[in-house]
């Protein structure tokens, strides 16, 4: 799987992950404090200012933020027929400043730089017993490393479908999906425990 | 949480993942097409129960947020919470833990295939959409200043496919517990 | 490496798997025969710790396997039956250096570790390649490489051979050959096991031989006719 960060060597490459996400936490409050178009507008104009400064490339961008920015414009179409200029615009204006930023925090943080925030933000919460902080880093790792198993099991239920003649289903298709991997559940936890990567309680 | 729990947490979330990866489904009678990644999220707290269901999706957000294209359509990165539509991705978590808190308390092995099944779409329809768009639509109705009905009206044409997803839910749950049961059952 | 079953009984669902079990082991290479549930694998786990006796006892090297879990897994290394699910992590010496993440090791020490192991088994190159593009002798050695990184002082491997081509069985067993460590084969690859120090046969939940290759493979012949 591909992720969405960028090499890069800008301002935001090289701040630290926790100023950026306390930065995007921030930005997120004011940007709905605003009420009124002139603000919203410049914090527009500065977010996109922030993103270009990346040096993402045009197409590239587009791709990234066609989506989210498709949403957000549905959204203020519909309130522009139901409510006035000026609420379709604030709408307009705000998620778009929002995701901009979020984007840019994306994409100058790696993976890595987001496990160890996340591993020393669950630490409380391991002092209370809630979770461990390790084990955030071992499920993301997991995820990562079966989806592309998990897809070739899909191909191959589908394979399966069509040599019998049978025209696949997302409920015959998800069922022996969904047993098929989670079968495997023992024996990769049987793994964990014998490789003593968990250590236990 | 024991080492096979979070196990079958993540490879859930694979799953789940791996359903967003998959081109969407237009079915004949409804104008939306629908993804399959939804119908994941019910089906992790009718196979799963509440606390394991809720431990894989919350990973699947946790994976978006740290910059990885895992939700339908390649999205992914912490721009997908400033979406007017964040409210369903928050919904999410309530919505598998839902499901699976009244999976687990409402069907029981002993019970007919009817029973489990319409038990089990219960489960699936008043977590997957009750609450899911319950938070959907707050969250539409707050960020937007679209009040509520406005919002409500605004989330009408997506309700039917997510009712149908209820109803493969419920059947893919039901199918799951004959072959591979592992929903915590009542004492 | 010393383990000693005594009287050692698993049972599943109230149902016997293995009856219960007086034995002593030291012997370098031990091979394990028998049929389709028979118990070889149960018998295997209960070394390692990962199914505990339902009654008596399993020592390794003076650990008991129902008290001291961690240690015991400490002393042995487990290469699974699908080695597909052993790799946990998404890149190879990800995966190889999780196994060492509770030695509080420095990055360095442990790149360094990782890429001795790697070289050990010739994979060095498929350090960065993802665990899922592996070929299933790659997989296998591996499956090694990130148990051995630990330096277990006993290996078990449960059927190693099984579901490889001709030339990626050739391989594994060179490879199982020329390990120094102590290791206990679970195999239905007789070829494989033949020139080791012992091997135990299983039967129906019962030690049904135990000596020389040739004496117990002769046994599991005539119990198979």
């Amino acid at each position: 799987m591909k992720t969405l960060y960028v090499e890069g060597d800008s301002l935001l490459h090289r701040l630290a992950p926790r100023t950026k996400l306390l930065g995007l936490a921030a930005a997120g409050i004011a940007l709905f404090l605003f009420r009124s178009i002139p603000p919203l507008a410049l914090a527009a104009v500065i977010s996109v200012a922030i993103y270009a400064s990346l040096g993402i490339g045009l197409r590239q961008s587009l791709a990234r933020l066609r989506p989210i920015f498709l949403t957000i414009a549905v959204v203020a179409l519909f309130t522009l027929l139901v409510g006035s200029v000026e609420e379709a615009a604030t709408v307009l204006l705000r998620l778009t400043s929002l995701m901009l930023l979020a984007a840019a925090v994306t994409a100058t943080t790696g993976i890595g730089e987001f496990i160890d925030e996340i591993t020393l933000a669950a630490w409380p919460l391991e002092r209370l017993g809630l979770v461990k902080a390790a084990d955030i880093g071992l499920s993301i790792g997991l995820v990562i490393r079966f989806v592309p198993e998990i897809l070739d099991r899909y191909h191959a239920i589908q394979d399966a479908h069509r040599a019998r003649g049978l025209k696949p289903r997302v409920l015959t298709l998800a069922v022996p999906l969904i047993i098929l991997t989670l079968k495997n559940a023992d024996e990769i936890a049987a793994a964990i425990d014998a490789r003593g990567i968990r250590a236990q309680r | 949480m024991t080492t096979r729990d979070l196990v079958l947490a993540a490879l859930f979330a694979a799953i789940i993942v791996s359903l967003g990866l998959l081109p969407p489904i237009t079915l004949g009678f409804i104008p939306v097409p629908i993804t399959a990644q939804s119908l994941g999220v019910m089906l992790a707290g009718v196979v799963l129960g509440s606390k394991r269901g809720t431990f894989a999706v919350l990973l699947v957000l946790l994976l978006a947020a740290i910059g990885l294209p895992v939700l339908s359509g390649g999205r992914g990165g912490l721009a997908v919470f400033a979406a007017p539509t964040t409210g369903y991705l928050i919904g999410w978590v309530f919505a598998a833990f839902v499901t699976g808190y009244i999976a687990e308390h409402f069907v029981d092995r002993g019970q007919t295939g009817l029973v489990q099944g319409v038990n089990f779409f219960l489960a699936a329809l008043i977590g997957g959409v009750v609450v899911l768009y319950a938070f959907g639509i707050t969250y539409l109705a707050l960020v937007t200043g679209l009040g509520f009905s406005k919002a409500f009206l605004g989330s009408l044409a997506f309700i039917p496919g997510d009712c149908f997803k209820a109803l493969i839910a419920a059947l893919a749950g039901r199918a799951v517990m004959v072959g591979y049961p592992l929903l915590p059952q009542r004492a | 490496m010393d383990i000693r079953f005594e009287e050692a009984e698993a049972r599943f669902d109230g149902r016997i798997v293995l009856h219960p079990l007086t034995l002593s082991l030291s012997e370098r290479r031990i091979g394990i025969i028998g049929l389709n549930g028979s118990g070889k694998t149960t018998f295997a786990r209960m070394i390692n710790g990962l199914v505990i006796p339902s009654s008596g006892h399993v020592v390794v090297n003076s650990f008991d396997t129902s008290k001291d879990g961690e240690k015991v897994r400490a002393e042995t290394g487990f290469i699974f039956q699908n080695p597909q699910n052993q790799i946990i992590l998404p890149i190879l010496k990800e995966d190889i250096a999780l196994g060492l993440k509770n030695r509080k090791l420095s990055r360095q020490e442990t790149d360094v570790a990782v890429a001795r192991v790697l070289q050990r088994f010739g994979i060095s190159h498929l350090a960065g390649r993802r665990a899922h593009e592996l070929s299933g002798g790659e997989l296998q050695l591996a499956a090694l490489a990130s148990v051995l990184v630990t330096e277990p002082d006993i290996l078990i491997m449960d059927e190693p051979t099984n579901q490889l081509d001709l030339k990626n069985r050739e391989l594994v067993k060179r490879t199982i050959e020329g390990l120094d460590e102590n290791i206990m084969v679970i195999s239905h690859d007789l070829e494989l096991i033949e020139d080791f120090d012992r091997v135990l046969l299983f039967h129906e939940g019962r030690l049904a031989a135990d000596g020389r290759p040739a004496d117990t493979i002769r046994r599991y012949r005539e119990l198979t006719r």
